[in-house]
Parts: C-alpha cells; sequence; structure tokens
C-alpha cells in the first residue's frame, strides 16, 4: 500500500532516496517494466517490498529480492562506502585539492629534461600515455619508471611498488636487472656524500633483491585477458596498497589486428580508459601506457599519428611522444593539463659498470640505461660514472 | 505515468482504485484518457465522482500554458550572463555564457578544452563571486594549473583562496555516479538537504560528457542513447529551473581515417547544448609546440555561425581577434 510521498520525513536523510528508477543499475528489460508499472523512485521500490514488487511487475520473488538488493546498495553505498572509491569522498573544493597535488609526489625517469617538461616526474593519480615508433625506447622507459617508483622516501622517489602488465612479451628481465643495479648504485653515492642517517637505514631495505621482488608482472595475451586484468586490478590494488605504477606496456598491441566491430573496440577501450582512471584516482596510482604510431594518409602528405584513433586521444591525461627528427631522439609533451608543450632531445646513453674499460660506445650493446644530459641532482652522478676519464677503473 | 494511490486527490478511495485497477486503469494517463460513461458503467461507480476526481487530477498533473509576455519577463530578470575572462571568447558567445542554457566546447585531444573550461572556472568564481562545480570524468581537473590562473589575474592571496574555496570538484567516472551527482545538486538546490556546501552556484561544467557517454554506446545495447538522453534532460532542466550556466565538453571524431572532423555522441546530441564551440591548433602539434588556439562557433542561438576567434590558452593573455573569416560548417 503506497502513500503519498512524505518529503519532510526525509529532509536530512540520505537524497539517494529520491533517485529515479532511470538512474539505478539494474537491467534495462527490469527497468522498463518499473516505469511501465509506474514506479517513479527509489523510495517507492524499497517500500513495496519483494512479494508486492513481484506481484506489480510479474517477476518472480527471486528477482525482486535481487533487485531490491541492488537498490539497497546504491542508496546506502553512499554512506557506508569504503574510502577506496566511494561517490561521497570524491568531492572536494578545489583548495583541499591543491593541498593535496602539492603534497604528492612524482615518479621521477632519471632524465631530468623529461623530468622538467612533465613537471617533475611522471605524475600519480594520472594516466600518462607514450607514443612512439617501434626502437624508439618506450619499454625502456616503462621499465625504468618501474624501478624509480620503489627509490624511497628519503632520495626523492615515492617508496611504492609496480604492477607490469605485458600484451607484447617485451619485458626482459635482465634489463631491469641491470636498471635496478645502476639505481642502487646511484643512491648510494648520493648516501657516502652526504651522509645522513636516514639514506643508510633505507639502503638497507633497497637493494636489487627487493626492488625485483616488488614488480608485480602480469602476461596477457590478448585483449579478453586485458580487459580481464584491468577490471581485477582495483581488487589486486586493495590487497597490495603500496603499489604506486600501473605500466601497460602496449595497449595498441591486442586491439589493433581482428576487430571487425569498430565501434565495439572504441566502447570496449573506452570503458577500459574509464576503468584505468578509476584505478589511478581512487588507489593514488600513475598509470602509464604505451601507444604505437600509425600512418594517416591525407590529401598531400602522410603524418604519423598516435593509434587507436580519436578517441583514444582523451583517454589519457599527459601524453608523450617520441619520435626521430634526422637521427636525433626527440620527446614532446603533446597534452598535459599544467605544463605547456615542449621538445626535448634525449638519448639512450650508455652506462659503465664498474670493472669494465671505456670503450667506444657503439660496440657495448649488452647494457644500456636510460638517462639523459643534465646537471643536476640525482643525474649528475650518472653523467660522472660516464666519463672516460674519471671511470678509468 | 504516477500510479493510482489512494490519497491522491479527495475522492479517491481504496475501494475505487481496487475496482478501477480491475479494469485495467491502473495511472492518472488511463484515467484520464478514458471514457468516463463507459468506466462509470463497468465499475459501477458514481459517473459525478469520476468527474470530479478527473479535474483535479487535471489541475495537479497537467502543464499549464504560459503568457509569452509574462515568460520573457522572467527571463529578463533571472537569466544572467557569465564573462568567460577571455574577452575574445566573450565575443563568440555574444557576451558571455548565458544562464539557463548549456554550452558545448569541442575539440581534438590536447586542443585545450580542459584549460578554456579552467580559465571559465577561474574567471567566474574570482570576478563574479560566484560557487562554480566542477565535475570531473577524465581525472584532468589540476588545481596548481588553476591557481596559477588566479595567481595571473589577482595579487591577493586572501581572493586567491576564497575563490578556490569557492570551486568545488567532484570526480564521476561513470553514468551512474554522474546521474546521483546531479541528483545531488538538484536536492541541495532545493533545499532538501540540509548540508547546504554549495553557495549562489551559477556554473556547472562537465568535462567530459563524452568519456561517460562512449562505454555505453555501440555494440548491441540500446540503453546508451536513452541513459545520455536522461542525462541531456537532467542538466536542461537543472540549467532552466535553477538559471545555471552549464558548460559540457565534447571529443570530436573523424569519418574513416580522413574524413573531416566532427563532434562525437552523434545527431542524438547534437540538439541539446544551444551553442557549440569547436577548438583547434593551426598546425600538427608536435612539429611546432604553441599555445595558439583558434575557436569557431558551430551552433548558435544568437550569433552566425563560422566567426573565429583566436585563443592564447598558455598565459590568458588575449590576442586581437582575427577577422571574420566563415570556416566550414559542422
Amino acid at each position: 500500500m503506497r502513500h503519498p510521498f512524505p518529503y519532510e520525513h526525509f529532509r536530512n536523510k540520505s537524497f539517494v532516496f529520491f533517485s529515479l528508477v532511470g538512474t539505478l543499475p539494474l537491467a534495462p528489460a527490469l527497468r522498463s517494466r518499473l516505469a511501465a508499472a509506474g514506479f517513479q523512485t527509489a523510495q517507492e521500490l524499497l517500500d513495496t517490498g519483494p512479494c508486492g514488487l513481484s506481484k506489480e511487475i510479474g517477476i518472480s520473488r527471486e528477482e525482486a529480492l535481487e533487485a531490491l538488493q541492488v537498490v539497497r546498495q546504491e542508496c546506502h553505498g553512499d554512506a557506508a562506502r569504503t574510502p577506496g572509491g566511494s561517490g561521497a569522498t570524491r568531492k572536494c573544493t578545489a583548495l583541499e585539492l591543491l593541498e593535496e597535488e602539492q603534497t604528492q609526489g612524482f615518479i621521477i625517469t632519471f632524465c631530468s629534461a623529461l623530468d622538467t617538461i612533465l613537471g617533475g616526474g611522471v605524475q600519480l593519480t594520472k594516466i600518462t600515455e607514450i607514443c612512439g615508433a617501434p626502437g624508439v625506447g618506450k619499454t625502456q622507459l616503462c621499465m625504468q619508471l618501474a624501478v624509480d617508483v620503489q627509490i624511497p622516501e628519503c632520495f626523492g622517489g615515492v617508496a611504492g611498488e609496480a604492477v607490469f602488465v605485458d600484451t607484447e612479451g617485451s619485458f626482459m628481465v635482465d634489463r631491469v636487472v641491470d636498471i635496478a643495479a645502476a639505481c642502487v648504485r646511484h643512491c648510494h653515492l648520493i648516501a657516502e656524500a652526504q651522509q645522513e642517517e636516514d639514506h643508510r637505514e633505507a639502503l638497507e631495505t633497497f637493494s636489487l633483491e627487493n626492488i625485483l621482488s616488488h614488480i608485480y608482472y602480469f602476461r596477457c595475451r590478448d585483449y579478453i585477458e586485458l580487459l580481464a586484468q584491468v577490471y581485477l586490478l582495483p581488487e589486486f590494488l586493495s590487497e597490495h596498497s603500496k603499489v604506486r605504477l600501473v605500466v601497460i606496456d602496449g595497449i595498441a598491441f591486442p586491439f589493433r589486428h581482428d576487430f571487425e566491430d569498430l565501434s565495439l573496440r572504441t566502447r570496449l577501450l573506452n570503458g577500459l580508459a574509464q576503468q584505468l582512471i578509476i584505478i589511478a584516482n581512487d588507489h593514488k596510482t600513475a598509470v602509464v601506457l604505451t601507444n604505437q604510431m600509425t600512418t594517416r594518409i591525407g590529401q598531400s602528405q602522410s603524418t604519423l599519428v598516435p593509434a587507436l584513433g580519436e578517441s583514444w586521444g582523451h583517454a589519457a591525461t599527459v601524453r608523450l611522444i617520441f619520435h626521430w627528427d634526422n637521427s636525433q631522439r626527440l620527446a614532446t609533451l603533446y597534452k598535459s593539463p599544467s605544463q605547456k608543450e615542449s621538445t626535448i632531445p634525449y638519448d639512450i646513453t650508455v652506462s659503465i659498470p664498474l670493472g669494465w674499460r671505456f670503450t667506444d660506445g657503439s660496440t657495448l650493446s649488452a647494457v644500456k640505461e636510460f638517462s639523459g644530459k643534465s646537471d643536476k641532482g640525482l643525474c649528475s652522478l650518472s653523467v660522472a660514472f660516464q666519463l672516460p676519464s674519471e671511470g678509468k677503473q | 505515468m504516477v500510479v493510482l494511490r489512494a490519497g491522491l486527490c479527495p475522492g479517491l478511495t481504496e475501494e475505487m482504485i481496487q475496482l478501477l485497477r480491475a479494469n485495467g486503469i491502473r495511472t492518472v494517463v488511463d484515467f484520464v484518457s478514458s471514457d468516463l460513461e463507459n468506466v462509470a458503467w463497468k465499475c459501477s461507480l458514481s459517473y459525478k465522482a469520476l468527474v470530479a476526481v478527473r479535474r483535479v487530477l487535471l489541475a495537479q498533473f497537467s502543464a499549464f500554458p504560459a503568457n509569452g509576455a509574462d515568460l520573457y519577463e522572467e527571463l529578463k530578470s533571472s537569466t544572467a550572463i557569465l564573462p568567460t575572462g577571455s574577452p575574445s571568447l566573450d565575443q563568440l558567445l555574444d557576451s558571455g555564457l548565458y544562464t539557463g542554457e548549456v554550452t558545448e566546447l569541442m575539440g581534438a585531444p590536447g586542443s585545450g578544452k580542459t584549460q578554456v573550461c579552467l580559465g571559465i572556472a577561474a574567471s567566474v568564481s574570482l570576478g563574479l563571486k560566484q560557487h562554480v562545480l566542477f565535475l570531473d570524468s577524465t581525472g584532468g581537473f589540476t588545481a596548481s594549473r588553476l591557481y596559477q590562473m588566479l595567481r595571473a589575474q589577482t595579487e591577493d592571496e586572501e581572493e586567491q583562496l576564497e575563490a578556490l574555496q569557492r570551486i568545488q570538484v567532484v570526480r564521476v567516472f561513470n553514468i551512474y555516479e554522474l546521474l546521483s551527482a546531479l541528483q545531488e545538486l538538484r536536492d541541495q538546490l532545493q533545499g532538501l538537504c540540509v548540508v547546504s556546501s554549495v553557495g549562489p552556484l551559477k556554473l556547472v561544467v562537465l568535462d567530459s560528457v563524452s568519456a561517460v557517454i562512449y562505454p555505453l554506446l555501440g555494440g548491441r545495447q540500446s540503453e546508451g542513447l536513452a541513459l545520455m538522453m536522461q542525462l541531456s534532460k537532467e542538466l536542461k532542466t537543472l540549467a532552466r529551473e535553477f538559471s545555471l550556466a552549464v558548460v559540457v565538453t565534447n571529443q570530436v571524431t573523424r569519418d574513416g581515417s580522413t574524413g573531416p572532423l566532427k563532434p562525437a555522441l552523434g545527431r542524438s546530441w547534437s540538439f541539446v547544448p544551444s551553442t557549440r564551440l569547436l577548438l583547434e591548433s593551426r598546425e600538427a602539434p608536435w612539429e611546432k609546440a604553441t599555445t595558439q588556439r583558434v575557436a569557431s562557433l558551430a551552433k548558435s542561438p544568437r550569433q552566425p555561425t563560422g566567426v573565429q576567434v583566436e585563443l592564447d590558452i598558455g598565459n590568458g593573455d588575449v590576442l586581437e581577434p582575427s577577422p571574420v573569416t566563415p570556416a566550414q560548417g559542422l
């Protein structure tokens, strides 16, 4: 038995009771039946109860119970959701957001020019996309970031763990070992130079085994596995709350072949993008994606553009494009909410491990390290490392 | 489609409802559109009582026609025009954003839609001292950039902090969250919620609408369109009832890989905003870094379309508006 809607009674209660049936996440067939029967608000549904509901719209008791469960969750969920993903806690003033942003750390890339154009490094809670032709250094940068995210806070890092989702099979463990070893060496040198207590303590836990054991590696072979992995990530991240970086190396690869229905592809990609944004936001992680380039043939010329189409361009908040200009590699910041567009040159240089003689860089192909030209901060040590006159060892 | 309930109006009793229901009349629409003589005979109810009930129901539920002159007076007193902070953009929009209407900004990735939205929010919050609601569905809202813009407009720290506090940011990443955020806003504006952190609200920015709608369209499901229309109805009624200016951002897509750019979300959505602006940059972006953008008017109820102006999204400095050049219609 229903009565006229007592608005005054609900003045201080949750406003979600007034939400229209059309906005509740129910199955479309059920929703149309409810609309035909004249139900308008969630409160009316809850008042009717499962027996009344099943009689009114002609569904079984179990289905009515399930539907009411969903409605109840929706109504009470706002009040009692976990801090991980509540609509209520995602609301704040710009001032609070500013304070949050100013205390947030960045994941440095060990190339200070790149860090500068990014505004300090790869930002947490945002999606960064790296596009480039094959062989330009995207996977190298991803592996570098997976190591850099683990740098302890006293050295300027965020002390987090990393999740690496690989779709192309380009993850090389021995390469990561080299990068991690070089990173540990750099931190040791800083600690020796500055001689502070917390540096020494942090270095005890910052070792090669530790770094490797905190990179969680997932291999996805097709787009279904990739989608499943991304949709299961929030649970994984709730258990491993120290993860600060999620890398998806090769987001274009599973979607670029064998897709007949392009509108389905757009829909899946957009759903994936929204899920990644939710992950980045709720768990305070940086999400880094790598994308391929494709050719757009225009009327008079052809240009290289990022793959996956126009709509994918909106998924990432920050977009970096790596390209060639004759024989110089360039990195361009193409899209960013807070930094201007700029281009910097970079090199993939060679790092000299202790005990080796410095020879002409082009013959040392086994060991490479991604670093850039700079003379500030951590990078100064890597430059000193590579000068032949010093590193005679 | 309101179901007939006892107590909906005097004279409508529970037995009457049961009798009507037994004869297939469940909602107000069924009742009002049926032949009352027939109903009186089939349900053995008094014809006079039914006519009285119908009169009350019509008075309660039907819409009343309004006098055009009254409507004009009401609009004159309740519509405000919000300056966007950029004089050339204001010129394009016929002196600013009109409250009661939905304005759309569209552009390719990196064309500056979020920057323009931040600029508008900063200008309304700082210049007009009104509250702003920013619904962010892409994660692109950066408070430090907003702060940079505010610092460029005023030196007074007190004012900057107050302006920041007047902008409320809600992160909504799917359509249901967006709809419940709008519902919450409606309840706050109607005074049904005691907690009212929304002061004199004049501007609602939704960045971007295509990010929440795209995952629902395509494939074989048809409820995406229904939800999109529900969202548009909610935005338009909020704008009209509470005299808000609503700004939404949208993507652009191409037909095939070489077609011209067109706004996303299709024809159904194209009827929703009353004004549409297209933002583009002049040349391929990674050959020459630039903060210049071109804004052109694609749809407007007041201005001729095709007008273009140049904007600088870097510092908020405005260039001289370029001479009117007709652009390709969209």
